[in-house]
C-alpha cells in the first residue's frame, strides 16, 4: 500500500460516492451536473492507478474516459435540453473544483515521471479532461447553442 | 473551386494531419518504421474526418 | 482481497447497482447507468484488467446512454400522437 494507491483510493471512493448522491437525489438539472462530475473524479483517480501500479499502460483508460466522458454529458445536454432550459442548473462550483483536483494530479504525476513522451500523454490527457469538463459544463448551464459559438 | 480555395484546403489537411501524426507519435510505445507507417495513414484519414467535421460546425 | 481499493471499488460498484435500480424514472436511471458504467470500469482496473475496463468505457459512457434517451424519446413520441387520436 504505496501512497499513490491510498491518493487513489481516497479520490475514487470519496469523489465518487459524492457524485452517487448528487446524481440520485434533487432535480434534474442537479443530475446531470453530477454524471459530469463521475468523469473528472474517475480520471485522475485512474492516473493515479496507473501510477500506483507502476503500469504506464494504464494512463490509456484515463485517456480514453477523458475523450468518451465529455461527449456522454453532450448526450444528456441535448436530448434533455427541452427539461433543462426551464431551469439550467449551476455548475460552476463542482466543475471548477474537478478541474483543478485534475490539473492537481497530472501535475503531481508529471513531477514525478522522468520527462519524454510519457509527459507529453499526461498532459494531452489533462488537458482533454479540463477542456472537456468546461465545455460539458458550458453546454449544461448555457443550452447546447451556447457551445457552437454562435 | 478555384486554386486558392484549393490550396487552402490541402493546407489546412496538412496541418490536421502534421498536428494529429504528432499525437500519434506522443502516444505509442516504441517508434519503429511500421509503427511510422500505419501512423502516417491514420492521421491521413484522422485529418480528412477533422477537416469535414470542422466544416460542419463552423462553416465553409 | 485485502486491498482497501478494491473493497471501495467494489462499495461502490453495488452502491451505484442498488440506486440504479432503486430510480424508477427511465430518463434519470440512464444517468445512474452512465455513473456506473464509470465505476465498473474503475473496478475492472483496480483488478487488473484494464483491457475489459477499456471496453467498458468505450461502450458505458456514452453509447449506452444515448440508446436509451433515443428510446425514451421514441416512445414518449408515439404515447402523445396516441393520445392525440383519441
Amino acid at each position: 500500500m504505496n501512497g499513490w494507491l491510498l491518493a487513489a483510493a481516497v479520490t475514487l471512493g470519496g469523489g465518487l460516492t459524492a457524485t452517487l448522491w448528487g446524481v440520485t437525489t434533487g432535480p434534474l438539472g442537479r443530475r446531470v451536473v453530477a454524471q459530469n462530475l463521475a468523469t473528472a473524479v474517475a480520471c485522475p483517480g485512474l492516473l493515479l492507478l496507473s501510477q500506483a501500479y507502476e503500469r504506464p499502460a494504464y494512463v490509456d483508460l484515463a485517456l480514453v474516459l477523458a475523450v468518451l466522458g465529455p461527449v456522454g454529458t453532450l448526450v444528456f445536454a441535448r436530448l434533455l435540453s427541452d427539461e433543462l432550459t426551464g431551469h439550467p442548473p449551476r455548475a460552476w462550483w463542482p466543475t471548477w473544483t474537478a478541474a483543478a483536483l485534475g490539473t492537481a494530479v497530472v501535475l503531481a504525476l508529471c513531477a514525478v515521471t522522468a520527462p519524454g513522451r510519457a509527459t507529453v500523454k499526461l498532459l494531452v490527457t489533462g488537458a482533454l479532461l479540463v477542456g472537456g469538463n468546461v465545455v460539458a459544463g458550458r453546454a449544461l448551464t448555457g443550452g447546447i447553442r451556447g457551445v457552437r459559438g454562435g | 473551386m478555384t486554386r486558392r480555395s484549393t490550396r487552402l484546403a490541402v493546407a489546412e489537411v496538412l496541418a490536421w494531419w502534421v498536428a494529429l501524426g504528432g499525437l500519434w507519435l506522443a502516444f505509442i510505445n516504441a517508434v519503429d518504421t511500421l509503427e511510422l507507417a500505419v501512423g502516417a495513414g491514420a492521421a491521413g484519414v484522422a485529418a480528412l474526418a477533422a477537416r469535414a467535421a470542422r466544416r460542419a460546425v463552423t462553416g465553409p | 482481497m485485502a486491498d482497501p481499493v478494491v473493497v471501495v471499488a467494489l462499495l461502490l460498484v453495488a452502491g451505484s447497482a442498488t440506486l440504479a435500480v432503486a430510480v424508477r424514472d427511465p430518463v434519470r436511471q440512464a444517468l445512474v447507468l452512465s455513473v456506473l458504467g464509470v465505476v465498473l470500469a474503475v473496478l475492472f482496473t483496480v483488478l487488473q484488467a484494464p483491457d475489459v475496463g477499456l471496453s467498458q468505457l468505450a461502450v458505458g459512457s456514452a453509447v449506452t446512454p444515448l440508446l436509451l434517451l433515443l428510446t425514451v424519446r421514441k416512445v414518449r413520441r408515439r404515447g402523445q400522437r396516441k393520445g392525440r387520436e383519441r
